[in-house]
């Protein structure tokens, strides 16, 4: 080959990894601009309280604020949980309590469970956003399904450095409707009442979850120990008729 | 210069199932098949590594040994030629496996994983040439 070949194709190499490198920049830039956009997607999706007007009423208050109630409603005790799905004490009570709960009193009718969210968003960051996700799943008729999901799954999501997309996931995992239980969470849809939980656990002395309430004829009772014995006792005592009556 | 192209899009198409597996994105965009059964299966992970994050390193390794074999110095060499071919055929190998299970055993598509198969595929049959290569090489 002579050497005019040489610088030839030398010049045409040149000119060809030019272009190949235009190619590979243009791929880049397209690249880097989607996963990018899809890093922090579900930006919407509201997750701390936000600014809801008379609160400081009280008449207000209790209108706003909504727990979710599983058993019988006209059951004589209630027994009342402010609780936080990220929170391990509430997953502690939501896997190991609740389930003997329901068996034992809710089942029969003498006891209905309400649950309030009270997310401590300080330390639990994912825990308001957990809060609304299950009352879009609660729109579709599936809350305690999400509630009781939520906490299985809790170790899986806690960590995570965005949770809408897993919150999405579960739903359609309860075959919910995907596309609307999304347009919910990426939305402020149920932040108001779950705003409106936090202060009413405030206004309640709420101070850290699970808090565990007990009400019975309008006379409540805050359970410092909850584990399962002690509510039981608690409870079989509540039920039993009183003595001469 | 193929195989550095569609290593480069296989490797942003891992990425983005990677950030997902990862918790870095919102909802999973899939607008054919149901991405979210299968990046929740237990099969999205081997042990405790995500199988997206097994693809962003093999395409990686192929756009850098790709572009390797483009410069000058390195054209000739038949490490970087049975590298290549090597390491297509076992991301087709690799593919062929999570296609199958795809179909068979999750019983869900994912239209990332899918596009991922094809660009394996292609890179796959980009570097056949190769072989050629190889056995001239060796005389």
């Amino acid at each position: 080959m002579s050497r005019s070949e040489e610088r030839r194709q030398s010049r045409e190499g040149g000119t060809d990894m030019k272009k190949l490198y235009i190619v590979l920049g243009v791929v880049a830039v397209i690249g880097i601009g989607a996963v990018g956009y899809s890093v922090g997607g579900g930006g919407g999706a509201v997750s701390a309280p936000v600014t809801v007007e008379g609160l400081d009423d009280v008449n207000r208050l209790v209108e706003l604020a909504q727990g979710n109630t599983k058993g019988d409603e006209n059951a004589p005790i209630t027994v009342i949980e402010f609780g936080d799905f990220q929170c391990p004490g509430c997953q502690a009570f939501a896997t190991q309590v609740k389930p003997q709960l329901e068996l034992t009193y809710l089942e029969s009718g003498n006891v209905k469970f309400v649950y309030y969210d009270w997310p401590i968003i300080e330390i639990h960051p994912h825990a308001f956003l957990a809060a609304r996700a299950s009352r879009c799943a609660a729109d579709q008729g599936k809350y305690w399904e999400y509630h009781d999901l939520l906490f299985r799954n809790q170790a899986r999501w806690a960590t995570l450095p965005n949770a809408v997309g897993t919150f999405v996931e579960y739903s359609e995992e309860l075959a919910l409707d995907g596309g609307t239980f999304r347009s919910c969470l990426e939305s402020d849809q149920h932040a108001d009442v779950v705003t409106a939980n936090m202060e009413l656990g405030l206004q309640l002395g709420v101070r850290g979850t699970p808090t565990v309430l007990v009400e019975q004829g309008g006379a409540v009772r805050n359970m410092s120990n909850f584990d399962w014995p002690t509510l039981q006792q608690y409870l079989e005592e509540a039920i039993a008729p009183t003595p001469g009556a | 210069m193929l195989v550095s192209v569609l290593s480069l899009v296989g490797f942003f198409v891992a990425l983005y199932l990677w950030a997902h597996n990862a918790g870095l994105t919102g909802p999973i965009v899939c607008g054919v098949g149901d991405c979210a059964t299968v990046q929740s299966s237990v099969y999205a992970k081997i042990g405790p590594v995500p199988v997206s994050a097994i693809g962003v390193g093999g395409y990686v390794a192929l756009f850098v040994l790709s572009l390797a074999g483009l410069q000058p110095r390195l054209r000739e060499s038949r490490a970087i030629s049975a590298l290549l071919l090597g390491g297509s055929a076992l991301g087709v190998a690799f593919s062929a496996y999570l296609t199958y299970l795809e179909a068979a055993v999750i019983e869900a598509w994912c239209q990332y994983c899918v596009a991922s198969a094809i660009i394996i595929t292609l890179i796959f049959f980009a570097t056949l040439p190769e072989i050629g290569r190889l056995r001239a090489r060796g005389t």
